[in-house]
């Protein structure tokens, strides 16, 4: 299984950009004005989660 | 398509940038992922009146009010008055900041540099490891630009720096994390900016009103990433506004998210590449205000790459200019504010209720630093010990 991966619910992120800045993986992207994780790169450090001043992004699968 | 500069993201720092790049001969080209430049808007819109000493903009349409001045209020509300000179880079103008992003990006394009739209870059161009331009996304078409110098104005997020191998990645101590209404049939105080600060309130930041007019004002709030929890941002905000006797009958127009790093300032400069605004993270790390530095450092940076064009050398060592010309002109006072923010950090709500109760008739205009420490610890002596590193760095 591995660590879970973050992700993020397009409907809900506003683009603030915050949690591309402080992943440390730079596994997010803004991909056509929406957050946007790469699993590959993604170590779940749950760092954008928390971030997210809108709770846009949860774990996947939950 | 081959450029002397290509300008990733069209915010103050890109347009400025691209204005005076142009203006002193090279061949510019702006790139913006968005549809309409400065929109959305991420901001909370307060700008100093410095900004008019830079001439970078035309006619009044972009401000929205005039302040006098700024209102603190610490946890237990005790108020402390300051004067827009002395409230710092926020207070002075409350901005359309969809209409100044317009308005400097139309200097620009009045210079001589061109703007295109809906276009994202993507990566950097390299030929054997030199960066020769970017490549981007202009709709589904990817295009290769080519250009002398790349300049990085691509924000908070931005990836331009990480391309080449910068360490522009923040520590989540280092990042505010904003939500702001725009709320309508407001009845706020004109003339000032209100600031509101309390670990209950916005652990690591602060509430602010802006009010910009009519009954119309930005309700927004930033907190430290590291002591964020999922939209927590947005909770805290929904309860100062409901618990806010006149905001609470407010109607929003506008909502947005929006993040602001608090660093100290990066590194900027490569072969060929630099980073301007808050992707340099040029940003005030007490009020995170980055506008008066983005269009500082872009005139700078423009000037740089002028000079670099006419000389045709585009190394780091030429680009440099602009960073030392950077340090000079505001670095000094960035890293002792981020020093500022590190102590103020530590206080208890204790010490800034204190603080307040110390400062609240203090006249700033007539005060040296020497009577403005009398009078703090005049009044609570156990503030001298609080204090003493944030007198410390005020020396350096
Ligand atoms: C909620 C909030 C409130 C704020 N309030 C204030 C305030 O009151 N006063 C103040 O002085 N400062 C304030 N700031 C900070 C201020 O907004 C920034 O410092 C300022 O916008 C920095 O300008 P910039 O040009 O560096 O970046 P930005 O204005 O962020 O511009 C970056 C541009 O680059 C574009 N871009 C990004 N990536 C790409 C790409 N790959 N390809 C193409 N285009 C791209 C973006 O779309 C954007 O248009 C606030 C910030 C926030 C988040
Ligand atoms: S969980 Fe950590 S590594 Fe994964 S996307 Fe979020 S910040 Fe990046
Ligand atoms: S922090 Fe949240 S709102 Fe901001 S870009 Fe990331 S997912 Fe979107």
């Amino acid at each position: 299984m591995g660590k879970p991966k973050a992700i993020v619910e397009r409907e809900l992120c506003l683009a603030c950009g915050g949690c591309i800045s402080v992943c440390p993986q730079d596994a997010i992207t803004m991909i056509a004005r929406k957050a946007s994780v790469n699993k590959e790169n993604c170590i779940g450090c749950e760092i954008c989660i928390k971030t997210c001043p809108v709770a846009a992004i949860c774990w996947e699968g939950n | 398509m081959e450029y002397d500069a290509v300008v990733v993201g069209s915010g103050p720092a890109g347009s400025v940038t691209a204005r005076f790049a142009a203006e002193s001969g090279a061949k510019v080209l702006i790139i913006e992922r968005r549809q309409e430049v400065g929109v959305p808007v991420l901001c909370g819109e307060g700008i100093s009146k410095q900004v008019d000493d830079f001439k970078v903009l035309k006619g009044r349409r972009w401000i929205a009010n005039n302040m006098d001045g700024a209102r603190i209020f610490s946890p237990d509300g005790t108020m402390v008055k300051l004067a827009a000179e002395m409230a710092g880079n926020e207070t002075g103008y409350v901005l359309y900041r969809d209409i100044f992003d317009q308005e400097l990006a139309r200097g620009a394009i009045r210079a001589g540099a061109e703007l295109m739209l809906n276009t994202c870059a993507v990566n950097l161009l390299k030929e054997n490891d030199k960066i020769k331009g970017v490549k981007a996304r202009h709709f589904d078409e990817e295009i290769d630009i080519k250009a002398d110098v790349v300049v990085g104005a691509d924000g908070v997020e931005s990836k331009v720096g990480r391309w080449a191998g910068m360490k522009t990645t923040l520590k989540p101590s280092d990042l505010e994390i904003c939500a702001q209404y725009t709320l309508t049939n407001v009845d706020v105080e004109r003339e000032y900016c209100d600031f509101y600060l309390g670990k209950k309130i916005a652990p690591g930041g602060y509430v602010w009103i802006f009010p910009k007019g009519n009954d119309v004002a930005n309700v927004g709030i930033g907190i430290l990433a590291s002591l964020s929890k999922p939209g927590l941002a947005t909770s805290l905000l929904d309860k100062f506004i409901s618990s806010h006797p006149e905001l609470k009958k407010g109607e929003p127009v506008r909502f947005l998210a929006g993040a602001v790093s608090v660093s100290e300032p990066y590194e900027s400069v490569r072969d060929n590449l630099l980073l301007v605004g808050d992707a340099a993270r040029q940003v005030d790390p007490i009020t995170g205000g980055g506008l008066m530095a983005s269009i500082e450092a872009g005139k700078i940076a423009g000037e740089t790459i002028g000079r670099a064009v006419e000389m045709e050398k585009f190394d780091k060592e030429m680009l440099s200019a602009y960073e030392k010309a950077v340090e000079a002109a505001f670095y000094k006072k960035l890293k002792r504010n981020y020093m500022v923010k590190e102590i103020m950090l530590g206080f208890e709500d204790k010490t800034l209720n204190m603080l307040a109760d110390s400062l609240k008739d203090v006249k700033f205009d007539e005060i040296s630093t020497f009577g403005l420490v009398k009078a703090l610890v005049s009044k609570h002596p156990s503030l001298l010990m609080k204090l003493r590193p944030l007198i410390k760095a005020a020396r350096v």
